[in-house]
């Protein structure tokens, strides 16, 4: 159907290299696959040549001069067989920065721990019921001297050095860092083939089925998430979804990092593109706060 | 003849050399099979939503913080510290609320903590 075409992203280090033969596997010559491997393997589609095509989107923001924007398909959720709509224009600071894939384990980490709190709590001695008395006097009696029933060394006592108390493993990264792993993680996405631009979340049956079938037949992996701007979603895509474990739907408010780790693919609407380049790249450009950005600024929305 | 019949039944005897009782002590974890892996689920409900809304700040104008979507125990959200900071947090946030074996021994703690901290060791 298409022949590839070599390809590289505009300014990154994450950069797509396709065969420039058509029917030829993508696949290196030192890879591996398990025998018992179960699936095909995806046939990547060329990407956007920047020649002739027309481009759907523009990025609002201003690029930078020694970078290009990276170009992606625009696609439709409306039937299983229809063909990508255009070429969407993609910001290279958003899409396309540097992958450091230390930012990234380091925001996943910070995404499981942050919230944790251990209930974890043994009594100490001084907690356990009893063992106020001493047991027998100190000499005399033949056996080994102690003081309380409850000391760390007799069964039933209490633990000297156990988990004390609820233990709240709250911590904070710099808010650059976060947003700086929001953008690593979109530009691996990208890269990976993993990444599908959607002009609207409309599709034509509130059957999950339809949905299951559209992300098969297009590889879009076991997984899926969509992201949309907003509160209301179609009915359609809610219904589908609601059923559905491994496909989900989010606002854009809730993006983050280990949910686009977790499922396979990611699936934004033009206006989810719009929302996260605006908000991921006022960040390069800000002062740094004088006070908590909650509290009101003047030139802030 | 006898001295034949004599050294072949020590010569079986020494072929019988199994012993009728055991020397050892058997394990206490006893296995009759293999053990069944445990079947996770890793697409709940929990877990496929684990992590939304963590971006909440950055992403949504800075009106909430991700410390506000902590849950649990009052004096220990968005705060971390060592145990004798957050038993002293507990009993500033919380303490008038407790019940008196739970503050009696909470009280316990904390001096027996403050004493260890600042007069015993290499850290004080």
């Amino acid at each position: 159907m298409f022949r590839a075409t070599l390809t590289v992203c505009g300014g990154g280090i994450a950069k797509r290299l396709f065969s420039s033969f058509s029917g030829e596997s993508a696949l290196p010559s030192n890879l591996r696959l398990p025998p018992n491997l179960i699936g095909v393997p995806r046939e990547k589609r060329a990407f956007p040549a920047s020649t002739d095509l027309p481009v759907l989107r523009r990025c609002e923001a201003d690029i930078p001069a020694h970078l290009a924007p990276v170009q992606t398909w625009l696609q439709s959720l409306e039937s299983r067989h229809s063909e990508p709509l255009g070429v969407v224009d993609l910001h290279p600071d958003v899409f396309s920065v540097p992958v450091r894939l230390d930012i990234l384990h380091a925001v996943e980490v910070w995404q499981r721990n942050f919230k944790r709190i251990s209930y974890a709590k043994v009594k100490s001695r001084a907690e356990v019921s009893g063992g106020g008395r001493k047991p027998w006097k100190q000499k005399g009696s033949g056996r080994a001297r102690h003081g309380s029933i409850r000391s760390p060394i007799w069964r039933g006592g209490g633990v000297a050095h156990g988990p004390r108390g609820p233990t709240s493993y709250y911590y904070m990264l710099p808010m650059k860092v976060r947003v700086q792993g929001l953008k690593i993680a979109l530009t691996s996405k990208l890269a990976q083939d993993y990444l599908h631009i959607v002009d609207s979340l409309e599709i034509p049956t509130p059957d999950p089925h339809y949905l299951q079938d559209l992300a098969k037949h297009r590889q879009w992996g076991d997984s899926v998430l969509i992201v949309d701007v907003g509160e209301e979603f179609p009915q359609n895509i809610l219904q589908a979804t609601e059923s559905l474990k491994t496909i989900n739907i989010i606002p854009a408010i809730g993006l983050n990092v280990h949910s686009m780790l977790k499922h396979e693919s990611l699936v934004l609407t033009l206006e989810a593109v719009k929302f996260l380049e605006k908000k991921l790249l006022w960040h390069d450009t800000r002062f740094t706060p004088l006070y908590p950005f909650k509290l009101p600024y003047s030139d802030l929305p | 003849m006898a001295s034949f019949g004599t050294l072949l039944k020590s010569g079986v005897s020494l072929l019988r050399c199994v012993r009728q009782f055991s020397t050892g002590t058997c394990s206490l974890v006893r296995m009759h099979a293999i053990p069944k892996l445990k079947q996770v689920d890793r697409w709940t409900e929990k877990r496929s939503m684990f992590g939304v809304y963590d971006n909440i700040g950055i992403l949504g104008d800075f009106k909430a913080h991700p410390k506000d979507l902590i849950t649990g125990p009052a004096w220990l959200r968005g705060f971390r510290g060592n145990e004798l900071q957050r038993l002293t947090r507990k009993k500033r946030m919380v303490g008038d609320r407790m019940m008196t074996e739970d503050r009696h021994n909470l009280e316990k703690r904390i001096s027996f903590l403050y004493r260890r901290f600042n007069r015993y060791g290499k850290h004080r």
